[in-house]
């Protein structure tokens, strides 16, 4: 069953969460949105439904948090609860009704960024852990891993310096690029530090796009195999009392093809045990006759 | 005091256990700023607003540099909550989160740089009343407490007790109803406004009730005469503030 870190927000059951929550963590720079963008349709053309979803888009306080940004009165403890206000709505309203229905949630940062930035900016690591406590724990967390000396070039040769993403608002002193590099060099430490804490799986993002796409599709591919052998496992005692589900059986085969060879023989024998009534019968399965003394 | 031992020392010398060195957080609780904080509680009707108002004034006349802070009113997020409330797109957890986040700003921008600066500083809500209806809402008690952990703590919290149905009357001679989220509406408690407002008052209520020893609440009796009232908050506020004569901006 899923879990959150600790604390479980008023009306949240968790028992019926099938989907999948994949994170694609990074600092800023390290082309997360890149990775999403190809990770959408290949997920789709495997013939799973997929809902992205990533920082500020919430319909509650997006808003809020873009026209609080313009201005130079936005302060750190405020900045803070405001993007778990964006959080929140969207895990309430957003990610768990998408799970719910069995889609794969795609997240553009969690809140593992929005812990690195209030604690980079002083706040205390255990308040900003008690506030995101509420969170479900993920499937998967990647982390495109980028060094400050590669991702300057990306930023100084495509959109330049922005105020908050080189910390303006924690190094004022400093012109853009010093305090870029103190503000990224920052977030990475604390990065580093939480992917120990969390279990990231770190993706070298210093290679090109292609590459770390794959990578990430490997990954992906093995951990929905893995949900789609549990899947199997879990039916193969309990087939009597479930009902065959056509469209995770189309899935299922679609993965099949996309699939390694070694797995595909694991799928083969999933295929009838999904639907007992048709094909239960005579296939050499000792469990499934055990199962059906009656057939 | 071992701020940062990760032990919940007294009741709130600090609002929630926080560590050393690195937080900026972690000052906030145990303040020794030369201001003064003093704020006020109770349910809708209670005539809290009223007798911090006359406080306002007397404090004001006595010659004390004196800012008020109204729950809800931050202007870089109070559009946001407006719109969610307009819009009803609250939940227990958001609406918790979004005022935490009102009371953030004029927490940064407003309350701790006046209590720097001397000022008495009198808040029409505070903490508590975040306390009272996240916790009515249905949220977690210790994890509202822990997203408060920022606040200053006050020199004196007045809490205004009053029976429910008294607070009813009140605020039902002015008007016809309730507001949905005033009323707990969100909670699905009744159909009719007053109905649910008396519901969801009252779960309130009982929180306030508990806080009273947890935070050492200064409990004043509602019902009695305005004039009454005022005395009494004036005779606890002058005896604190008698030890602190350094605030009076005007002889």
């Amino acid at each position: 069953m899923r879990e959150t870190y600790g604390r479980l927000l008023p009306e949240m059951r968790l028992g019926d969460l099938a989907g999948k929550l994949i994170v694609i963590e990074g600092t800023d720079g390290a082309g997360r949105s890149t990775q999403i963008d190809l990770l959408k349709p290949w997920l789709e053309e495997l013939g799973h439904a997929v809902v992205d979803t990533g920082m500020t888009r919430s319909p509650l306080a997006g808003e809020g948090i873009r026209r609080a940004k313009e201005g130079n009165n936005l302060g750190r403890v405020t900045q803070a609860l405001f993007y778990a206000t964006d959080f929140v709505d969207r895990l309430e309203n957003e990610i768990v009704p998408a799970l719910r229905a069995g889609f794969i949630v795609l997240t553009d940062r969690y809140i593992y960024s929005l812990m690195a930035r209030a604690i980079v900016r002083g706040m205390d690591p255990r308040w900003i852990r008690s506030i995101y406590s509420v969170a479900l724990k993920p499937d998967a967390v990647f982390y495109l891993r980028l060094g400050i000396d590669q991702l300057l070039p990306r930023v100084v040769f495509s959109r330049g310096f922005d105020y908050w993403e080189s910390g303006m608002d924690l190094y004022p002193g400093h012109d853009t690029f010093d305090s870029f590099c103190s503000y990224q060099s920052a977030l990475l430490t604390e990065f580093d530090r939480l992917s120990a804490e969390f279990n990231f799986q770190m993706v070298d993002a210093a290679t090109d796009a292609r590459t770390v796409c794959a990578h990430l599709q490997q990954n992906i591919l093995q951990l929905l195999e893995r949900d789609a052998r549990k899947n199997f496992m879990s039916r193969l005692y309990n087939d009597s009392t479930t009902a065959p589900q056509p469209a995770l059986q189309e899935k299922t085969q679609e993965r099949e093809r996309a699939a390694k060879p070694a797995d595909t023989a694991l799928f083969a024998v999933a295929s009838p045990v999904a639907a007992p009534s048709t094909n239960g019968n005579g296939n050499g399965n000792g469990h499934h006759h055990a199962a059906h003394p009656g057939q | 005091m071992e701020i940062g031992s990760g032990v919940r020392i007294g009741p709130f010398e600090v609002f929630a256990p926080l560590q050393p060195a690195v937080s900026i957080v972690r000052h906030y609780g145990e303040h020794h700023f030369p201001g003064r904080l003093i704020v006020v509680e109770g349910i809708d009707g209670s005539g809290k607003s009223t007798q911090l108002s006359l406080l306002h004034k007397w404090l004001e006349s006595k010659g004390y540099g004196v800012v008020f802070s109204e729950w809800n009113s931050s202007p870089l997020v109070k559009d946001t909550t407006k719109h969610g409330k307009k819009k009803k797109l609250l939940t227990p957890a958001t609406f918790s989160l979004i005022h935490s986040t009102d009371f953030a700003d004029r927490t940064e921008r407003s309350i701790l740089p006046l209590l720097k600066a001397g000022a008495v500083v009198l808040c029409d809500r505070y903490v508590y009343t975040a306390f009272a209806r996240d916790v009515a809402r249905g949220m977690d008690r210790d994890w509202v407490r822990e997203l408060y952990g920022f606040a200053v703590k006050p020199a004196i919290a007045f809490y205004f007790r009053v029976p429910l149905e008294t607070a009813i009357h009140r605020l039902l001679d002015g008007r016809d109803g309730f507001k949905f989220y005033e009323a707990g509406m969100d909670l699905n408690l009744a159909d009719d406004s007053v109905e649910s407002f008396r519901l969801f008052q009252g779960r309130i209520l009982s929180e306030y009730e508990k806080m009273i020893p947890e935070f050492g609440l200064t409990v004043v009796d509602a019902t009695l005469p305005i004039e009454i009232q005022q005395m009494q908050v004036r005779q606890i506020v002058k005896a604190h503030l008698d030890k602190a004569k350094e605030l009076r901006v005007q002889a």
